[in-house]
């Protein structure tokens, strides 16, 4: 079963990397985002030619300025968008038959929704790597603000932070490959996917802080599983927990209950868009 | 019931859809090992559902069906292991080179990697893509695809072959070519193929058993040489170019005829005769005789193409036209004798 799901993973990572648009694309859609929404939508100034000075940590998960508050919640943004491409990924698999040879060939059905949240991982991943790193270099440009870890920030940390991530890509990449086999049409999924974007994205605390919500939007927010996400790695990062609305080991419980439940979910739904009809 | 070294075995295999389409009605039939048998049928007719269902890829609703001694509906698995197939769209990987491709297949199929290596080489050279292994699929040409598709569907040594259209949509050299890998397979390795066309001249090049398959159910089914000789004798077209009420009634009473179809209406007349070189000349003479002017005579000698005539009602062709593959159709063409109103 390893080795059929390797070759997978080879399969899917080798159509990623020889496409010269997709390499571009992992530099320049977070480098734009970082950018231009990041620098501009600099709200912590707000505050700062006000009367009362806050805390900012308050408002910022615990760091100083917007730009690394949103850093952090960029790296959920792209864990979110790669899960989408997976599932529209296979998808054009089945469209193209390579689904169905799939199905014929003697490996477990489960290899198939596996090798394809998996490919889904490394690629995340990687472009949350460089979603970091970026933001980090920033510090560097004169005029640009940038992500500003704490200093007693380490290797476990960064661990903690790779976790957080990877439960996340998980739980949304088995949501969204499962879609992907079960609607057989690409409009249908297309706009599933932008019903479920914007929701995932703006109730949770990953570009706005939940401080500036209304109550109700906040009482949503704090249940999103993007927030268990965020609020987990900006304690990780800053290290401090003001401004935090979890401990770290809630925020990680949170979202280990939203993967066990879209794992679950997706095989579900896999299974039976996987079995004969 | 059955023989002993059958390998395929369909008893009342059924797959109704909802709505009430029976896509497959209740078929039966046997595969021998080592034989190549040929599913021959319009497209719609339930060729590639069956296939499916033996592939293990649709499940039936009704009968059973056996490959290898697995029920294809309760041990799918050990069915997969020891089959191959060879579907009818491309799926080959347009991002991998020819030989990643057969890699990855190798490796879905359980080939360990020290014998994959060998068998990649010897299966590329085999579909004559040994100079193209190292580029890219999307390079290839459709036919150099379908080639891959082949030999893809052979990296596992698989016992049954299952080839649905294997040449469809392909030039007459490539189809040529195809048939010349198939039956090569054939004599080298012994391996049971079953394959689906809607070519007659696939299914006479290639087959050693036919079932002719229309609208889900099987009307014949026997060898080439069978078939042809269950149509009997030559089939005589003649048009002429007024018709009179009576001479079709003359022909019919003449000796020598079987059978004559055609109305007056049509000015054609389709005549079933036992020997075209004894009938012809009689029935020319007779209605010179009669003053009637002939426009056109064709003489055809049995083929598979009356065969399907014959147990369908149609011309296979007609059915082609509709769904838009006659420009793809192989050889000589051949004029229409049958005309449904």
């Amino acid at each position: 079963m390893m080795k059929e799901t390797i070759s997978l993973i080879a399969r899917d990572l080798k159509r990623w990397y020889r496409t010269p648009a997709q390499i571009i694309l992992v530099f320049t859609t977070p480098l734009m985002w970082l950018l231009l929404f990041g620098q501009a939508f600099n709200i912590g100034r707000l505050a700062q030619v006000g009367d009362n000075m806050t805390d900012l940590r308050l408002v910022f998960g615990g760091a100083t300025d917007y730009f690394s508050f949103m850093a952090i919640g960029q790296t959920a943004f792209i864990m979110l968008f790669a899960s989408f491409f997976s599932g529209v990924s296979i998808l054009w698999d089945r469209k193209f038959g390579f689904l169905s040879k799939l199905q014929v060939a003697p490996i477990p059905r489960a290899v198939i929704p596996l090798s394809r949240i998996a490919s889904s991982l490394v690629k995340s991943m990687l472009q949350a790597t460089v979603v970091i790193v970026l933001a980090a270099s920033f510090v560097l440009v004169p005029g640009l603000s940038g992500l500003r870890f704490s200093p007693s920030f380490d290797l476990a940390d960064a661990l903690g932070m790779a976790l957080f991530l990877i439960l996340l890509g998980i739980s949304l990449s088995a949501l969204f490959v499962a879609l992907g086999l079960v609607v057989r049409n690409e409009e249908t999924l297309f706009g599933l996917i932008n019903l479920l974007n914007f929701p995932l994205m703006f109730t949770s605390s990953a570009l706005i802080p939940i401080a500036l919500m209304p109550d109700w939007l906040r009482a949503i927010a704090l249940y999103n599983p993007i927030t268990f996400v965020v609020d987990g790695m900006r304690q990780l990062v800053f290290d401090t927990s003001v401004g935090a609305e979890y401990s770290v080991a809630v925020d990680l419980l949170g979202i280990g209950v939203f993967s066990v439940l879209m794992v679950s979910l997706g095989a579900l739904l896999a299974r039976r868009a996987l079995l004969r009809g | 019931m059955y023989s002993e070294d059958a390998v395929v075995i369909v008893d009342r295999l059924e797959k109704v859809y909802s709505g009430d389409v029976r896509a497959v009605d209740s078929i039966s039939f046997e595969v021998g090992r080592g034989a190549i048998f040929g599913f021959l049928g319009p497209n719609g007719a339930g060729k590639t559902t069956t296939i499916s269902i033996l592939t293990t890829q649709t499940m039936p609703t009704g009968g059973r069906a056996e490959v290898l001694g697995y029920d294809v509906v309760k041990e799918p698995s050990k069915v997969r292991k020891g089959i191959g197939l060879v579907p009818q769209e491309l799926t080959v990987d347009d991002e991998l080179t020819g030989r990643e491709n057969m890699e990855l297949q190798g490796s879905l199929y359980g080939v360990p990697y020290s014998d994959a290596k060998g068998r990649i080489d010897e299966l590329l050279d085999l579909v004559k893509l040994a100079d193209s292994a190292d580029r890219y699929v999307k390079t290839y040409s459709g036919g150099m695809k379908k080639r891959l598709e082949l030999a893809e569907g052979l990296i596992h040594r698989p016992e049954v072959l299952f080839l649905d259209e294997p040449t469809l949509g392909l030039d007459v050299q490539t189809r040529t070519s195809m048939w010349e890998h198939i039956n090569k397979l054939k004599r080298e390795t012994n391996m049971t193929i079953f394959l689906t066309t809607h070519y007659l001249e696939e299914a006479d090049a290639l087959c050693d058993r036919i079932g002719i398959i229309d609208h889900g159910r099987i009307i014949a089914l026997d060898t080439p040489e069978g078939l042809k000789k269950a149509v009997g004798g030559d089939v005589i077209e003649i048009e002429v170019v007024e018709c009179e009420d009576d001479i079709l009634e003359m022909i019919r009473n003449m000796t020598d005829v079987v059978l004559v179809d055609g109305a007056c209406t049509d000015n054609r007349a389709r005549i079933k005769v036992p020997d075209s070189g004894v009938a012809l000349p009689k029935i020319l003479t007779s209605l010179i005789d009669r003053d009637v002017q002939v426009a056109s005579v064709m003489v055809r000698k049995p083929s598979l193409d009356q065969a399907f005539l014959e147990f369908t009602g149609r011309d296979l062709r007609d059915e082609e036209s509709t769904s838009g593959n006659n420009k793809k159709e192989p050889g000589p063409r051949k004029g229409r004798f049958h005309r449904r109103r």
